[in-house]
């Protein structure tokens, strides 16, 4: 302690924590004024070095602690960023390898209820399956929508699953999926793009047909008042059984579908039939729907044009900053993603602080523009 | 009072260190909130755009987390994030002048001014001292001002700061032992005239 008798320099004085606190908080925890009174040389000494620290003030410059918090938020962005970056040429060999996997498991299913013999066979059992569904299970805690509009609606699910959801179409989904299975219940027809994920199956419960899918994207459509049920694979694979099968368990039959393959149900017989060549039947051609012919691979595409596409895809309005991100063009394939998906993946391709916000058919965009 | 709680948590900084380095979110966070603010004013001494200090010293902790794995385990954390980011400011303005072809930019200029304890100061006669002390410091060479910021504000040992300009340590120890010298042969030569202007304003 007794080490500052041997003080000769200012800078021994400017060194000792505990002169320097004396000197500015008054704080005299080791008695410097009695120590000082000591000696005459020495209080000369010490009187010029604490001239010294009042003449040499840093100025606090406090700042606020949410500024820190967000700087630190802004770090972990640019640390995520540079992760991904460097791994981009990793993943990017990993993409093509599983790209025609991937092609194979993306699923464009359709059951299209052909309007031919709409009033001919009117089933009435057919309403009371998707009402019966729904009450056999409501302890699930289902949220029903109803698409009344002219036109198609988007609809997202907790799971980051999107379905699009044509006119007069009814969609019943729990609001969280629990369990190791994702169920929704359809009447009507919907556009199902839905988020991978192999340990829990996604099952859609339409009328008489249940469709079971691990994650990808399809159509089905199965309105009451129609009598065929059609599925339609574009890309991948996936497994379709008549509702009976699936909820009694004896005798499950089960018919596999490859991409381009589909499946014609009639209601009528309950018989199954499949269709090998999707181009030669005259029914799925024509009940194509945008979304499915829009392609989401893009190359170096301004992000407006991007943003321009899915508006006519989802038929959702996306507000953008335009002038800040006039000059942003991505290279991105989102053809496999869900809309929210699709929306993250941009984002994220952007600029780190970009992100979106959704509310109904509403996204907005918030950026500064693009890094590059 | 910085410069009492750098030296007391000297400790605690390894530990931190240690943990950041085997990839604990939580130590980088809390190294992150102690020391951002400091980085922040000592990166404000070589550039007005604060915006680009701020992004500065964000690179300088995302590249610790990124190259958390090879840091050296016994490093002295505050004399390493300062190092770290007057580098970081020196190259960015080296960057800079690429483009501007402003003046010449060997190393980055330290435009810190020190300021005056004002409150601490009850006495005319002190303040006029601390004032003439005040001015002479700050028309020291940035060099010298520097390497008293970091050895007495953010208690930087000589090494360290030796190590952080580029220098030995017997010319970090001149620049500071100088510093002082010089001024106060300085400031005693002057102080008769302060006290003539004083009293002739008086």
């Amino acid at each position: 302690m007794q080490k500052r008798n041997k003080y000769t320099e200012i800078e021994d004085f400017l060194a000792d924590e505990s002169f320097l606190s004396w000197v500015r908080t008054k704080t005299d925890l080791e008695n410097w004024e009695e120590w000082t009174l000591e000696n005459s040389i020495r209080a000369k000494l010490v009187e010029e070095a604490r001239l010294w620290v009042l003449a040499m003030k840093v100025p606090e410059n406090n700042l606020h602690p949410s500024i820190i918090q967000s700087a630190l938020v802004a770090t972990w962005n640019k640390i995520e960023k540079n992760e991904i970056s460097t791994s981009t040429k990793k993943e990017i060999k990993h993409w093509n390898n599983n790209w025609l996997r991937s092609v194979a498991a993306v699923l464009v299913f359709g059951l299209l209820a052909t309007w031919t013999y709409s009033h001919l066979f009117i089933p009435t059992n057919s309403t009371q399956v998707y009402n019966e569904l729904i009450e056999d299970n409501n302890d699930e805690g289902l949220v029903e929508q109803t698409n009344n509009s002219t036109k198609a609606q988007i609809i997202t699910l907790s799971d980051g699953s999107s379905v699009l959801l044509q006119p007069k179409s009814k969609l019943s989904y729990p609001k969280i999926f629990v369990g190791n299975e994702r169920r929704v219940y359809l009447s009507g027809e919907g556009f199902f793009e839905i988020s991978k994920n192999p340990k829990k199956p996604f099952l859609v419960f339409a009328n008489e047909i249940v469709t079971k899918v691990v994650g990808t994207s399809f159509r089905i459509s199965a309105f009451s008042n129609e009598p065929n049920v059609e599925i339609l694979v574009r890309t991948g694979k996936v497994k379709v059984q008549s509702n009976e099968m699936a909820l009694s368990s004896n005798k499950k039959e089960e018919i596999t579908l490859l991409p381009n393959e589909a499946l014609r149900f009639t209601r009528k017989n309950s018989t199954f039939d499949k269709i090998t060549d999707i181009t030669k039947d005259q029914t799925l051609i024509h009940s194509v729907r945008t979304i499915e012919q829009l392609s989401f691979d893009f190359t170096d595409i301004p992000v407006s044009q991007i943003f321009k596409t899915i508006e006519q895809a989802y038929l959702v309005n996306i507000e953008f900053p335009k002038d800040k991100l006039k000059d942003c063009h991505l290279t991105t394939s989102l053809n496999d993603q869900p809309l929210p998906e699709k929306l993250k993946i941009i984002c994220k391709a952007l600029a780190n602080n970009t992100s979106y916000e959704m509310n109904g058919n509403q996204i907005i965009i918030n950026s500064d523009g693009c890094n590059y | 009072m910085n410069t009492k709680s750098l030296n007391t948590t000297c400790a605690d900084d390894s530990i931190l260190w240690s943990r950041l380095r085997t990839g604990d979110e939580k130590a980088f966070s809390v190294l992150f909130t102690k020391y951002y603010e400091h980085l922040v004013r000592y990166g404000n001494s070589f550039s007005n755009h604060s915006e680009k200090v701020q992004d500065c010293i964000q690179d300088v902790f995302a590249d610790l987390w990124i190259y958390k794995h090879s840091l050296n385990d016994n490093a002295n954390v505050k004399a390493y994030l300062l190092s770290s980011v007057r580098k970081r400011i020196a190259r960015l303005q080296e960057r800079d002048y690429i483009f501007t072809k402003t003046a010449s930019t060997d190393s980055i200029q330290f435009l810190f001014d020190f300021s005056i304890e004002h409150q601490l100061i009850l006495d005319e006669s002190t303040a006029d001292k601390v004032n003439q002390l005040n001015i002479l410091i700050n028309l020291l060479p940035s060099r010298q001002k520097e390497a008293l910021y970091l050895r007495y504000h953010q208690g930087l040992s000589v090494e360290q700061i030796a190590d952080m300009l580029d220098v030995n340590y017997q010319s970090a120890n001149n620049l500071l032992h100088r510093a002082l010298l010089n001024l106060r042969k300085e400031w005693n030569t002057n102080i008769p005239l302060l006290i003539l202007l004083s009293y002739s304003i008086l």
